[in-house]
């Protein structure tokens, strides 16, 4: 019983070894599609297309023995498995070219549920939606505007600096009033920058520039809590304090999840990368704070 | 065989150990060893709470920060799969080295250049869990681990 399961198993083996092997191969990848795309294919469609030696060729037909075999009309038909690595590769090309492959790197259920506060819709928002879209994203900035300046707390990239407005000329007083719509614009544009000079993204510009507000919305929903604490003055009791630090912190990595699924989405770049880019330039505004301290 | 299939998880994970373990153990150990002359973070904390001082839960960020970033390594040891749990959960952490970092300089300022070694070792751990996120990103999954 052990030894039929163990050849069993050792069967599969070669089998799946041979499969990938298969497709390990430019030349053996190319030769499945042609076969597939025309059902079957001659040695002479073989050579016209491909364009290497029949030696070559040959040598690559006896490496596919598991996955195609030639009938007696000469002509070169899919076996079983090769029926399947050709919907694989069809597949695998399908998932990579369309515009929302990143969503398969967000499977596990801890991920989907940040998705559910990540808003997919308004990330995602179809045609129809993007009226609505303009709509919320305006009134972010809107919003987190007044409460910066009703806090006197102006956005530096994901962080707030606290500068001493009465030293300040009347030109910079006013910039400091704009500073949220100004940190969103900036903030855009080293993102889309980013993107386009190191990952040659163009793509989705524009529903990615209108979608990009919410990135912002948890330093909207942090300026209002601040808000409420100071103006009802429980901000100097040290629990609070410390509450305030704590809802600060785990919404700017709100913010950072939500930028780097929206780069993943909009852009089609893989989370890890948004991942980094979103935490280096988090990182880089930090230092500039830094510097300015020191 | 269980020992040997720990020893070569152990293998395959020696960068997310170097990094992210001792940055956290680092990251610990700051809040004990000597900050200011004769005070370490923890007397800092006593003392702040004694007075009443509004952020004296300040002082314990380090502390916080080396716990949870430590949570984030054993995570993304036990499975890499979970890696960008892991980096989430490191972002907190180091949300907080982040908060404690620009606070301390704005009110501890005149102290910074006769910071004892608690205030070294914070430093190389904080380096050190930046540089584990950004390689944890930077690992492909296919490397069989």
């Amino acid at each position: 019983m052990d030894s039929n399961e163990n050849s069993n198993q050792n069967d599969s083996q070669d089998v799946e070894g041979s499969f990938y092997y298969a497709l390990g191969h430019e030349l053996r990848r190319k030769i499945i599609k042609i076969i597939g795309d025309n059902e079957f294919s001659s040695f002479t469609l073989l050579k016209k297309e491909l364009g290497v030696s029949t030696g070559t060729i040959y040598h690559h037909l006896d490496t596919l023995s598991e996955l195609i075999k030639q009938k007696k009309d000469k002509k070169y038909y899919l076996k079983e498995l090769g029926v399947h690595a050709y919907n694989s590769l069809k597949d695998d090309i399908k998932l990579i070219r369309e515009k929302g492959f990143a969503i398969r790197e967000f499977k596990s259920p801890f991920l989907r549920r940040l998705m559910v506060i990540t808003s997919i819709r308004f990330i995602q928002f179809k045609k129809e939606d993007r009226i609505y879209a303009i709509l919320i994203s305006i009134g972010i900035l809107i919003i987190g505007t007044i409460l910066s300046r009703l806090n006197q707390f102006y956005p530096l990239l994901l962080f707030f600096i606290e500068p001493n407005e009465n030293n300040l000329e009347l030109n910079f007083q006013i910039l400091l009033i704009l500073s949220f719509l100004l940190n969103f614009i900036i903030y855009f544009i080293i993102i889309e920058g980013i993107s386009r000079l190191f990952y040659d993204k163009n793509e989705n510009t524009l529903n990615f520039f209108i979608s990009f507000a919410i990135v912002f919305f948890p330093m909207v929903l942090y300026l209002l809590l601040h808000y409420i604490f100071v103006y009802s003055g429980i901000f100097d009791i040290s629990i609070i304090n410390f509450l305030d630090k704590v809802l600060m912190i785990i919404l700017q990595v709100w913010s950072l999840w939500l930028l780097s699924y929206s780069m993943s989405v909009k852009k089609g770049l893989k989370i890890e990368t948004t991942l980094i880019v979103s935490l280096l330039l988090h990182y880089g505004g930090f230092t500039i704070i830094l510097l300015t301290l020191i | 065989m269980e020992k040997v299939k720990f020893q070569i998880k152990l293998k395959k994970n020696l960068d997310f150990i170097i990094f992210g373990f001792t940055g956290s153990i680092l990251l610990i150990l700051s809040e004990f060893f000597y900050w200011f002359s004769n005070y370490t973070l923890l007397d800092r904390y006593v003392i702040a709470t004694s007075v009443a001082i509004e952020d004296s839960f300040l002082y314990l960020f380090p502390f916080l920060s080396g716990i949870i970033c430590l949570a984030a390594s054993i995570i993304v040891v036990y499975d890499f799969k979970l890696r960008i749990k892991s980096v989430i959960l490191s972002s907190v952490g180091i949300g907080f080295l982040l908060i404690f970092f620009i606070d301390f300089l704005s009110q501890e300022s005149d102290y910074i250049l006769s910071l004892g070694v608690g205030f070294y070792l914070f430093l190389t751990g904080f380096l050190l869990i930046v540089i584990n996120v950004i390689n944890i990103l930077l690992t492909k999954e296919k490397e069989s681990r």
